[in-house]
């Protein structure tokens, strides 16, 4: 899969070399990433990164992309459950966890959907430590805040204990200067991709937010930072990494994580562009900054909290609007021609929201094309001919319009 | 003389079709794909052509689709088959008033498409990942019970009792299925019927997905079934618009594209 990231592309641009080398290097050769510290494993994008920093430990997300590990973990779920979930089970119940970050010290399962609260207890029967950081059903309710709150403020608990520290006002502050650093590198990268003709292709910026998951975060900023400086440099001499007349795509739905790229990798050998996406590997991660402005180490602990319920646009919510305002936002300010919708087989509720955001996609003129895949590579065949005709219909429909 | 050939390579069948310079059908051949379809697909447009005594040189743009369009080099071109399906609906509808959806069976897929009035694709599903509502099913059920693929359609209409109910929504445990039926000394008749229904009800659920509008065109191999007509039929509660040449619509979408490519001058 890397080898088509990499080699079926030219122009690639010289700064992802970091990148792709750091997938060889952790992926295909098995290689130990290097990270000081204590290692605490989190299940999705809801456990908050700056608390853990705070505590002196590295985060890094096991959601995995893997097809070996998937069929791994097909021993633990039932066989119509989400492939992400089992991916992240079997590779846990491996004995070479990949990417190789050392011992778990604490894995953090925010209870988002039910595949992911049950995997919880299968976690703990391989002999993990797993905290549940107990997420509420809804989002708007002040109910809803006042729970979330007080489940991030037990967190915090469970992390000092773990840990044997203390959270101190000035080690949070100074976590979230480095996710904040981090972020306002991915921000700028994703304000190049409105660029038309693109700076950067979908596939690669897909693999620059997939880094983030495991990568050391200061390594991983001041890479991003240099990859800004290249693109900066592409706009300035009218580089164009897609043709003129590529349609222009927005991802949305199960999140893309690698190796299994094949729908946004798919979409780009058809010849068209990944412009933005919102998904939680992603957009959805990185998007929002942390601006805290509390003096109080507990109220920044609160606020924290609220940064993380508030702004999600995870489909496990009872009322997601959000995610509608969020999709139609994106798709006019990245002026996209078409929107991408993934839905792995059995992620029920990517596939619950499907209709209601294809309507309103449509209804303010954008055309949507909903897909469900796994991780398995054998419907590749099947899927290069959904995205070439949606390509092609979107290229007839604008050849028309002009 | 030019002329301008759709090579439509399928999983179960070839189609190749054959235009002139204004458009009109010159001939058309379908045969199997068997497992050297690369071979099958060229042997197929040699015969065609030697039928028609045309030359491979006359033949000014080919566009390969379908399944294997990719590894058909020797195109010049190639699109999707639901882009050359919608070309080729859309330019054999206009004798019908034009047509709006199109519903296609074909060996292993299925698929509906909404058209606007000037032919472009506006919306499209396909079934996902399962050969159940596909020519596939057919085939498997006609060999099931004894019977030829072209005798379902007289099966569907020499029923004296209701069609009967298939359940499984899988190829292959309906398989099971219509044995226990027939273990139960059900006529082959009424099974036929409720096989063509279950593939017609599964078809309208998809069709809906992309929402139904006049005219309903209807093609692919299975439409040439008219059992299965009238079950789509009677499920849509419509008339279908079903082609003299169902197999080879998108083979002519692809002859018509590649014609319209050339004469615009990218050839």
């Amino acid at each position: 899969m890397l080898d088509r990231i990499v080699d079926d592309f030219d122009d690639n641009p010289a700064a992802m070399t970091y990148f792709y080398d750091l997938f060889r290097r952790i992926y295909c050769q098995g290689e130990p990433v290097e990270r000081k510290g204590m290692q605490v494993g989190t299940t999705c994008i809801h456990a908050p990164e700056e608390l853990i920093y705070a505590f002196g430990a590295n985060p890094v997300r096991l959601c995995n992309g893997s097809y070996h590990y998937d069929q791994i973990g097909a021993d633990f779920m039932p066989a119509k459950s989400c492939s992400l979930v089992k991916a992240t089970l079997g590779m846990l119940s491996s004995e070479n966890v990949i990417p190789k970050v050392g011992k778990l010290d604490l894995i953090v399962n925010p209870t988002t959907c039910d595949q992911k609260k049950k995997a919880s207890a299968m976690m703990s029967a391989m002999g993990y430590a797993v905290y549940n950081l107990e997420l509420p059903p809804a989002k708007e309710s002040e109910a809803a805040r006042v729970y979330w709150q007080r489940s991030v403020r037990e967190f915090t608990n469970q992390l000092r204990i773990v840990t044997g520290k203390k959270l101190t006002k000035k080690n949070l502050m100074a976590a979230m200067a480095k996710t904040s650093r981090a972020q306002v590198a991915f921000r700028t990268l994703h304000n190049f991709r409105r660029v038309a003709p693109s700076l950067i292709l979908g596939k690669d910026a897909f693999l620059v937010t997939n880094a983030y998951f495991f990568d050391d975060i200061e390594r991983w900023t001041a890479s991003v930072e240099a990859l800004n400086i290249e693109l900066a440099q592409r706009e300035k001499d009218g580089f164009c990494a897609a043709q003129k007349k590529a349609p222009r795509i927005l991802f949305t739905g199960s999140p893309p994580i690698f190796p299994n790229l094949k729908l946004p990798l798919v979409i780009e050998e058809a010849g068209g562009v990944v412009v933005v996406d919102e998904t939680c590997s992603a957009n959805r991660m990185l998007y929002d900054m942390t601006s805290v402005d509390e003096w109080l180490v507990n109220d920044m602990v609160d606020s924290l909290a609220d940064k993380y319920l508030k702004p999600c646009t995870c489909p496990i919510f009872t009322n997601n609007d959000d995610r509608i305002r969020r999709l139609l936002d994106l798709a006019k300010s990245f002026a996209v021609d078409g929107i991408v919708y993934q839905t792995f087989a059995g992620c029920q509720v990517y596939e619950m929201e499907q209709r209601s955001v294809a309507d309103a996609l449509n209804k303010a003129g954008f055309c949507m094309l909903a897909v469900e895949t796994d991780y398995s590579p054998d419907d590749m065949g099947q899927l290069t001919t959904r995205i070439e005709a949606f390509l092609e219909s979107i290229k007839s429909r604008k050849r028309k319009a002009a | 003389m030019n002329y301008f050939a759709g090579l439509d390579i399928g999983s179960t069948a070839i189609k190749v079709a054959l235009v002139n310079q204004e458009g009109d059908l010159i001939g058309m051949r379908v045969t199997d794909s068997g497992s050297l379809f690369h071979k099958n697909a060229k042997e197929a447009l040699r015969v065609l052509l030697e039928q028609h005594g045309i030359a491979r040189e006359e033949v000014r743009y080919l566009i390969a689709t379908g399944y294997g369009r990719k590894l058909f080099k020797e195109a010049d071109d190639s699109i999707s088959e639901i882009t050359a399906n919608a070309i080729g609906a859309h330019e054999v509808g206009r004798a019908f008033g034009g047509v709006r959806t199109i519903i296609n069976i074909g060996g292993q897929d299925s698929k509906a498409i909404q058209i606007d009035a000037t032919g472009s694709v506006s919306n499209f599903a396909m079934n996902d990942k399962c050969a159940a509502g596909t020519g596939r099913f057919l085939d498997v059920a006609a060999r099931n019970l004894n019977i030829d693929l072209e005798e379902l359609g007289d099966y569907h209409f020499n029923g004296k009792g209701v069609p009967l109910t298939i359940n499984s929504t899988c190829t292959v445990f309906a398989e099971s299925e219509i044995i226990g039926l027939l273990a139960n000394s059900h006529g082959k008749e009424e099974i036929v019927a409720g096989i063509h229904y279950s593939i017609a009800k599964r078809t309208v659920r998809l069709a809906k997905r992309v929402g139904i509008e006049d005219r309903v065109y209807f093609d692919g191999g299975p439409a040439l079934n008219k059992g299965l007509v009238a079950a789509l039929q009677d499920e849509l509660q419509r008339e279908l618009v079903v082609p003299e040449h169902p197999q080879t619509t998108t083979a002519f979408g692809a002859a018509i594209l590649a014609r319209n490519e050339f004469l615009s001058g990218n050839g």
